[in-house]
């Protein structure tokens, strides 16, 4: 008996769009969707576990308010979410800003290249 | 209702964390927000703007299922359908190896405890050959298929994801034992044959015995015999029914040449088998089913309904199993003339026809059985219904037809 199952069905899987790349996103869009799932689920259960221990958690989230420390925590946490997620576009504005091209890479790697 | 029946956790069932079972429920919530939040607008799509591409490329409108999927695959609403689609199959598979990998083990022992409750026998022959059309893919992207390759024919690992698997297929609607198909058709052979009851029944393509079951709970006093071309099929649908408490036979074998005498059933049944056969296989089941039949008895099919009862867009929107889910004979097995081939396997045909076998699920919520609600089964049943989901609510397809008396 193998030690795992196989996960790999056979049979050749089709490509729904024209660009092959665009499956393989939505692949992954669709389980990191799974996994926010998951996540919820997790809070839920966290919660309900709480409260048949005598702990409301969620009324004492909904009546919990935020005090300046926790606001700029967040706050910070957030958009140091949003960098991480925008990073193409942060790194695609410093390329226009240092006028990086495509052809100045390649004569880069010629320039080097020279013995 | 949106979350309706509960798969019944039976003896031999694989167990998940809270994570795995999180995964299995996101997997089968995905599958249900595709058939009943995206299906929808396929056709509005086809409408209002696939026809006239279809026409201005080609100068005529689009006339039958394939022209239709010529129309459809470039267009972006469809492309996410159909991916999105695959994706939550593919999902729902790896959800469930997740918890088998993780308890292997306890899942080889729970099956081989469930066998020993079983006194009816286990026969899996050294020497069978499983036929082409079950192992030249996967069907339904199960990783591995039925019988699976190499080491894994061994064991009991791929019954028990198709068991999970298939629950979460069918979101449900099935019931809590995944066997609305079996129960559907006992209730019509009580309703509709007058009072018959048969001593000896074959279910062909059992699987994991799901349809299997509720032959014997209805009637007890039967033998039952459970076939399949998958040992790890076979080996835990005799697990699983001792887990129920039941003594069932099951055993390896093709429906096309079974090895058992002629005459030897009152009854052959299966449930959505013969669309996973070929064009060479089916008229040879047919004909399998006619020489066991003792004079007299029945042969009734569940499957799928023919496309010659359809439009051509609700027949390319069934077709995409054809195409994206791994199952090649969907397709052609609706352009046959199932009547003809009863009737050339013998039949008389008079005795032959299509009709609905009432889904069951109303009928034991109605008596409040153990994991059935009224509110469950009415959400399955009066759902708005789109042809592409799971499960018409009315009931299922069944082909039918009788032996001639001695």
């Amino acid at each position: 008996m193998t030690e795992t199952m196989n996960r790999n069905a056979k049979g050749k899987r089709p490509h729904f769009y024209e660009t092959p790349a665009l499956d393989q996103m939505m692949s992954m869009i669709m389980v990191l969707a799974s996994e926010v799932s998951v996540l919820a689920d997790h809070v839920d259960s966290i919660e309900r576990v709480a409260a048949t221990n005598g702990l409301d958690l969620r009324a004492g989230i909904a009546a919990l308010v935020l005090d300046q420390t926790a606001l700029e925590t967040r706050e910070a946490r957030r958009q140091a979410m949003l960098d991480r997620m925008f990073y193409l576009m942060r790194k695609e504005a410093a390329e226009a800003a240092a006028a990086e091209t495509g052809e100045g890479y390649s004569s880069v790697i010629a320039e080097i290249a020279v013995g | 209702m949106l979350n309706t029946f509960q798969q019944h956790f039976h003896d031999a069932l694989p167990s998940a964390t809270p994570d795995e079972a999180a995964r299995q429920e996101f997997a089968k919530s995905l599958k249900q927000f595709v058939q009943q939040g995206i299906l929808p607008g396929l056709g509005p799509v086809y409408k209002a703007r696939a026809t006239a591409r279809f026409e201005r490329e080609t100068g005529r409108a689009p006339a039958d299922r394939h022209d239709i999927r010529k129309a459809m695959t470039p267009d972006p609403y469809f492309q996410h359908y159909a991916a999105v689609n695959r994706i939550s199959q593919e999902l729902l598979w790896d959800s469930v190896i997740d918890s088998i990998d993780r308890d292997a083990d306890a899942v080889d022992a729970q099956a081989k405890a469930g066998s020993a409750k079983n006194k009816g026998e286990l026969r899996i022959p050294a020497d069978f050959e499983v036929p082409r059309y079950v192992s030249a893919l996967d069907i339904h992207c199960m990783p591995g298929g039925y019988n699976g390759r190499g080491a894994d024919t061994d064991g009991v690992r791929l019954g028990a994801l198709y068991d999970r698997g298939v629950y979460l297929y069918s979101m449900g609607y099935t019931g809590p034992d995944n066997d609305d198909m079996g129960r559907s058709v006992c209730n019509y052979i009580k309703r509709k044959l007058g009072g018959w009851t048969p001593k000896r029944i074959l279910d062909m393509g059992c699987t994991v015995g799901h349809s299997t079951l509720p032959y014997k709970e209805l009637f007890p006093d039967a033998e039952i015999w459970g076939i399949d071309v998958a040992a790890p099929q076979i080996r835990y649908a005799h697990g699983r029914a001792g887990a129920f408490g039941l003594d069932v036979n099951f055993a390896q074998m093709n429906a096309e040449q079974t090895a058992f005498e002629d005459g030897y059933f009152d009854l052959i049944v299966s449930h959505i088998m013969l669309h996973e056969t070929s064009g060479k296989a089916m008229p040879k089941v047919f004909a399998e089913c006619h020489r066991l039949l003792a004079p007299g008895g029945y042969m009734i099919h569940a499957d799928l309904p023919p496309f010659d009862l359809m439009d051509p867009f609700t027949q390319f929107i069934l077709d995409n199993e054809t195409y994206y889910n791994n199952e090649p004979f969907w397709g052609a097995m609706r352009d046959l003339d199932q009547v003809k081939l009863a009737t050339d396997a013998g039949f008389p045909p008079e005795t032959i026809r299509f009709d609905t076998a009432p889904m069951a699920v109303m009928e034991f919520a109605a008596q409040q059985a153990s994991g059935y609600s009224q509110e469950a089964a009415d959400a399955v049943a009066d759902r708005e219904f789109t042809a592409g989901e799971f499960a018409p609510g009315g009931g299922w397809e069944v082909l039918i037809a009788q032996k001639a008396a001695a």
